[in-house]
């Protein structure tokens, strides 16, 4: 089902201040897509997550879920968390410590009034589908963090719903564990044909399991896209910043050629491909990113943005080099293959293809 | 949440507020008065009658070696249990869980009595048995004194003691330790130059809790004090009141007034304590539990030092009553005395309407106001964690200030009020008393079962369909029924076994069993106070095991929906 939300406001009073939690967030969640709201702490990714589920109430606006209004000011319609259908699981995974495993998934099903034996044989296919059959009778929190993880994803599942809203729901397993699950949650909601929403401040996870990213600072909506767009293609500082590393360069535009303006900034011209065409003589940033800072010989393949620099120091992460780089005064940062031969102090060449130079108006 | 704010809040302040500033304000108004019928002119007579009386002096030096002698002894005890149970390969360690938990079910006075029985100059039965065996003409113990005192009252607050360092000590982040260890250091004087410094807020808060018990006890000083004419303050104040002939409550409130100060400034001084000990005690998450040290040799006579405390902790004080209770006079065990046991005192207790009647009284004020204080407790609790305004402040404060209040002199606080009322000699009368004095220990449990409570618990409830009602009845009561089971208990035990409020409130028509138990010991019936002793012991013991039944059925049924 497709979700729409239509100029949503969210303010909090707290001390005589008031906090804007959500400002004019308009958004359309495709239907059967794994949706993600990222955000740093605080930019009302949360809020608007639990305005969806109906656990937090919105100044203004609109919900729609499918084909119903959840929540209308203007037509002062209000539909209850326990009627909206959806499914949710929480970041504390919220099992409830008196029950069972079996207990805690069949609890949605027991709300509808399910017969016994349903409930049961639904229970042990969605036990079975998380990898946890056998664990029906287990006391929900004896089980290790993943496993609860698991419980608190077939409870969310088992009354097989239409939407399905993920509260950072991985932040408290350790790494390498995370790593798995995501894997795990992509290859579900890819096979169960689910519309997800998924909010998370892990810039990793965002790219990695959704279809489209809603970036969000202070209660609004900076960008969406696809993860490439929003990696690649995104035009604003903000954004740039919080998806991924990458070198911002103060510089003007000093002409305007068929592919794009050239820049002049403190380490020299660089040249930018890109449809954006800023004024000459306007101050611009460019951003790279420094997976995309090559090493090379001699010149560039597209002849294009050859700088001379030095080797300022060169850290070893494993499967990389992490370079910093002087070209003249401007420090880049680099990814440095692991096979390279080169040490701290070389002097090098480097280049940079001018379509992974992004350029941001101020 | 406007039901909340403008009737939930205040009418809790008001009734926790009555509860706990009433007896201090009377308290207060009544030292500064001319006599309880009349307040008359303000008046200072009071405090200089009970100030400039000599023996005063000896009294505040009683009362300090009794408080920090029994504090020491209880604490040291406890840190020697808590160290072999957490720490060491000792066995049987459920003996331990015991320790903890089963003393606080035996009532303080009859603990104190059979310790009477046990070691009291003229008769007391260990006396008599090394008087026999070793042909001494004079007894070599005797109960009634200071260091006798203080070793009873000690045991009495072992329990205590153990619950505080206990945790701190299975809490300890172990790699201090093994740092110190690889440092060269043995074990002992690891533990002598790391443990004990790092659990030292444990180890204080443990010595200011039990200073302030032993502030507040009446039974031990009653029972063993008194006889041997060895006053401390709360038994002063009640020399003031119930003995001679002209009881001077203004004399009572003024003496309370030092009492009252006292207790306030330990609990304050115990929470500061507290507070720093969450900044101190390191808590180490990565759940593995340390090493046992091994104790090798030691480890029978270690654990037969922790099997001879539980069995005077728990065994012994029962079967000295058992005992007692058969036997027409205080002989050594033997044929003869086997062969003239007899029913004779239990008959007697039976056919004592003011026995019955305290019996009946204790009953009621067990379950009446175990079930009205849950209800009270139930409400402030709730909004002490889940409402979090200025008010749930106020509130917990009071709740926290007043689990300092010595119960003799919110009683000599009450005893101005009531007078002044129809409750005046009513059971009701105790009802409020007790529920005021005994209010924190119903809000603990609760609090504690409220905060694990968390809002997620609730909110997922209603996602997955669940409405108000619906998630009241399968998520929350169910997961506050322990909770309030627990507080029912604490509350019920403490009130069938009640003392030091009862000792001023209790008047002819309204006595209890505690004070019922005093007055046999004051009167020297040991087989009698024996008798009603195990009756008591057998009410509360069922009070317990009802509660508990019905606890485990009622959460088993809420299972299953």
């Amino acid at each position: 089902m497709e979700i729409r939300i239509k100029d949503l406001n969210k303010n909090y009073f707290s001390e005589g201040k008031t906090i804007t939690a959500l400002s004019n967030v308009n958004l359309t969640m495709p239907a059967n897509k794994i949706f993600t709201l990222l955000g740093p702490s605080g930019c009302g990714k949360t809020t608007l997550l639990r305005c969806i589920v109906g656990l937090e109430i919105p100044d203004s606006g609109e919900i729609d879920i499918g084909d119903e209004i959840v929540w209308s000011k203007d037509r002062g319609i209000l539909v209850p968390p326990e009627r909206r259908g959806l499914s949710m699981v929480f970041q504390t995974y919220a099992i409830w410590p008196h029950m069972n495993v079996f207990d805690n998934v069949a609890y949605p099903l027991q709300v509808r009034n399910e017969p016994k034996e349903e409930i049961r044989e639904k229970v042990e296919k969605t036990l079975r589908f998380v990898q946890l059959e056998g664990f029906e009778n287990r006391p929900a929190t004896k089980l290790s963090g993943g496993q609860q993880q698991r419980v608190a994803l077939a409870r969310a599942l088992a009354p097989e719903p239409k939407v399905i809203l993920f509260d950072e729901p991985l932040s408290n397993l350790d790494a390498k564990l995370r790593e798995e699950t995501r894997k795990e949650l992509r290859s579900f909601l890819t096979n169960l044909k689910i519309t997800a929403v998924y909010v998370t401040h892990d810039r990793i996870e965002a790219l990695s399991l959704s279809d489209t990213i809603a970036v969000m600072k202070t209660g609004r909506i900076m960008e969406i896209g696809t993860p490439k767009e929003i990696y690649f293609g995104s035009g604003q500082q903000f954004v740039i910043d919080f998806v991924g590393r990458t070198n911002l360069i103060e510089g003007k535009v000093v002409n305007i050629e068929n592919d794009g303006p050239l820049i002049s900034t403190a380490m020299g011209i660089i040249a930018c491909q890109t449809k954006i065409a800023p004024p000459v003589g306007s101050i611009v940033m460019v951003s790279i990113r420094p997976e995309f800072i090559k090493l090379v010989e001699r010149d560039c393949e597209k002849k294009r943005n050859l700088f001379q620099g030095r080797v300022e120091s060169l850290v070893f992460i494993g499967e990389a080099y992490e370079g910093e780089i002087k070209v003249g005064e401007t420090r880049l940062i680099t990814k440095i293959p692991a096979t390279s031969h080169i040490k701290e102090g070389d002097e090098i060449n480097l280049c940079i293809d001018p379509d992974s130079c992004t350029v941001l108006l101020r | 949440m406007i039901w909340t704010r403008k009737v939930l809040t205040p009418s809790l302040i008001v009734i926790v507020g009555f509860l706990t500033v009433c007896p201090v304000a009377m308290l207060l108004l009544g030292s500064f008065s001319e006599g309880l019928g009349a307040f008359g002119t303000f008046t200072l007579d009071k405090y200089i009658k009970s100030y400039t009386d000599p023996a005063l002096i000896e009294i505040i030096v009683n009362t300090i070696v009794f408080i920090i002698g029994s504090a020491l002894v209880a604490t040291a005890l406890a840190l020697f249990m808590a160290y072999l149970n957490t720490r060491t390969n000792i066995p049987f360690k459920v003996l331990f869980e015991i320790i903890s938990i089963v003393p606080m079910m035996i009532p303080h006075i009859l603990f104190a009595v059979s310790w009477a029985i046990l070691l009291n100059p003229s008769n007391g039965l260990i006396n008599l048995l090394l008087k026999q065996i070793l042909n001494l003409q004079n007894s070599p113990f005797n109960i009634y004194s200071l260091p006798g005192m203080i070793l009873v009252e000690g045991l009495l607050d072992l329990p205590v003691s153990y619950l505080i360092i206990a945790p701190a000590m299975s809490s300890f982040d172990v790699s201090l330790e093994e740092s110190s260890k690889v440092c060269g250091s043995s074990n002992l004087r690891t533990l002598f130059k790391i443990t004990l410094p790092v659990l030292r807020p444990a180890i204080l808060a443990s010595i200011t809790l039990v200073a302030i018990r032993s502030l507040e006890s009446f039974a031990v000083p009653s029972a063993l004090g008194m006889p041997g004419r060895i006053y401390l303050l709360s038994t002063h104040i009640y020399r003031i009141i119930a003995t001679g002939f002209a009881a001077d409550y203004g004399m009572a409130a003024a003496v309370g007034m030092s009492a009252l100060v006292a207790s306030i400034t330990l609990i304050i001084l115990y929470r500061h304590l507290t507070s720093e000990s969450d900044k101190y005690v390191t808590i180490s998450s990565r759940g593995y539990r340390p090493a046992l040290i091994d104790l090798h040799g030691a480890k029978v006579p270690l654990f037969t030092i922790v099997a001879f405390l539980s069995f005077i902790l728990i065994v012994l004080p029962v079967l000295v009553l058992l005992y007692t209770s058969f036997i027409p006079y205080s002989m050594v065990p033997s044929l003869k005395a086997f062969g003239m046991m007899s029913w004779k005192h239990w008959l007697a207790v039976l056919k004592d309407p003011i026995s019955l009647l305290s019996l009946k009284n204790s009953l009621f004020l067990g379950i009446a106001g175990a079930t009205l204080g849950v209800l009270l407790t139930l409400f402030v609790s709730y909004t002490i964690v889940k409402l979090r305004t200025t008010a749930s402040g106020i509130l917990e404060s009071l709740s926290f200030l007043s689990f300092s209040f010595p119960g003799i002199v919110i009683g000599v606080g009450f005893m101005w009020f009531f007078v002044r009322t129809p409750l005046y000699a009513t059971i009701g009368s105790l009802l409020i008393g007790y529920i005021a004095t005994y209010l924190p220990y119903g809000i603990r449990p609760l609090t504690s079962a409220f905060v694990q409570i968390h809002r997620d618990l609730e909110e997922s409830s209603r996602v997955c369909g669940g409405g108000m009602l619906y998630t009241l009845r399968r998520i929350i009561v169910p997961l506050l029924i322990p909770g309030i089971v627990s507080a029912w208990i604490l509350m019920a035990t403490m009130f069938v076994r009640e003392l030091s409020v009862s000792v001023v409130l209790s008047r002819p028509g309204n006595e209890v069993l505690a004070v019922q138990i005093l007055r046999f010991a004051e009167d020297g019936l040991l087989g009698k106070l024996s008798a009603l002793g195990i009756l008591m012991i057998v009410v509360s013991t069922t009070l317990v095991v009802l509660a508990s039944a019905a606890g485990a059925k009622l959460t088993k049924l809420q299972k299953e929906g």
